[in-house]
């Protein structure tokens, strides 16, 4: 088979679904054809790896409150952490924790970009621009890959959320973490 | 007495149709190896779930094999329609409830019989870390979003604060990144 199907096609297909006739053309086409179907397979080994280093805590990222109580529903160990601008929060993850969830309060209505700014008590820092966020919610939920927090000793992070403007970066709050291992 | 030949992965649909129907050695080994992974595809597509697409699977080649054996299949040569067509009626009949599900089951196969060639690829985990890493805070949500929740990109965009077709064209680019750092390309 000589035209083969776009990879953006099937990550659309796969996802989202497509038009019923595209989508009937699509499955034809990737039924008689070793090599798309190849591709599809690479997506769905993709999806499959990244689910398995995602739920055992081997990744760090920002996520959504439907996200959350997803994790919830499935019957996941989650330890949340709510903390508003300016504040401290003492925390720890158990051995059974399968997610810590930090959830930043901030004012983000009118935001149109967000920085979060990590730093550790031993001066690394880590930013991470333009992060998804939903204004209405009032509040950035960051999950930290668990299986890495779990392995630290007793120690401080900060995060620092910062918007980000025409006129530059303005903060909208900064939010200190004391962690005690569980 | 003739000499069976060994069945080549090349040989079209067709000629592997035939060879099934007249019992040539390696003619079921290639049928499962060229299209039990297509039906899995199918089944994590449509299902949503490895089990019920592992089920999909045993369905679907059972139902094959035996159309195959008995020299029934209209067009050989419409091989791979008529496996897709079947992938299509068992996912609906399996929609239709999970009474329906487990009588097919019950009908076509063993649940617990393992099916070759069906076998999801698996990826180096520490490698998929190391490039879900070198990505871009949203692309990195985005993909956790859509492959560990399974969400549309209507749906991410609305929790993310994204627009829908921004969220595709996150993803797709986010896929591009990870393909290349995984030497997919």
């Amino acid at each position: 088979m000589k035209d083969h199907l776009e990879f953006n096609a099937l990550v659309d297909y796969w996802f989202d679904g497509l038009a019923p006739e595209r989508e009937r053309a699509l499955e034809q086409h990737f039924f008689a054809c070793a090599h798309c179907a190849g591709r599809l397979d690479e997506l769905a080994a993709l999806g499959a790896g990244i689910r398995a280093v995602f739920r055992a805590g081997a990744l760090g990222t920002v996520v959504s409150r439907g996200f959350v109580e997803g994790l919830k529903r499935e019957g996941l160990r989650l330890r949340e952490y709510r903390v508003a601008p300016g504040a401290s929060v003492d925390c720890t993850i158990a051995a059974a924790d399968d997610f810590v969830i930090s959830r930043l309060e901030a004012p983000l209505a009118g935001v149109e970009r967000v920085d979060l700014v990590w730093s550790s008590e031993r001066g690394e820092t880590h930013t991470f621009e333009d992060i998804p966020f939903d204004p209405a919610a009032g509040e950035v939920l960051f999950c930290p890959p668990a299986a890495k927090v779990k392995t630290l000793p007793a120690h401080t992070d900060r995060m620092r959320l910062l918007a980000v403007e025409a006129g530059g970066a303005r903060t909208l709050g900064e939010y200190t973490f004391v962690h005690t291992p569980g | 007495m003739q000499q069976q030949r060994a069945l080549a992965p090349s040989e079209n649909d067709a000629a592997l149709a035939h060879a099934v129907a007249i019992g040539e050695a390696g003619a079921e080994a290639e049928l499962y190896r060229r299209f039990a992974p297509r039906v899995r595809l199918y089944g994590l597509r449509h299902l949503r779930d490895r089990h019920a697409a592992a089920d999909l699977v045993q369905q679907v080649m059972t139902m094959t094999l035996e159309r195959l054996r008995e020299n029934q299949l209209r067009d050989p040569a419409r091989l791979a329609s008529f496996i897709l067509g079947t992938c299509r009626m068992v996912v609906l009949d399996l929609r239709r409830g999970a009474a329906r599900r487990e009588a097919l089951l019950e009908q076509y196969a063993e649940r617990d019989e393992a099916v070759p060639g069906a076998e999801p690829r698996v990826l180096e985990a520490a490698r998929l870390a190391e490039c879900l890493g070198k990505l871009a805070e949203r692309e990195r949500s985005v993909l956790v979003l859509s492959f560990y929740a399974d969400k549309s990109a209507d749906e991410a965009g609305r929790e993310l604060g994204i627009a829908a077709g921004n969220v595709r064209v996150i993803r797709h680019r986010a896929l591009g990144k990870m393909r290349g750092c995984m030497g997919l390309e």
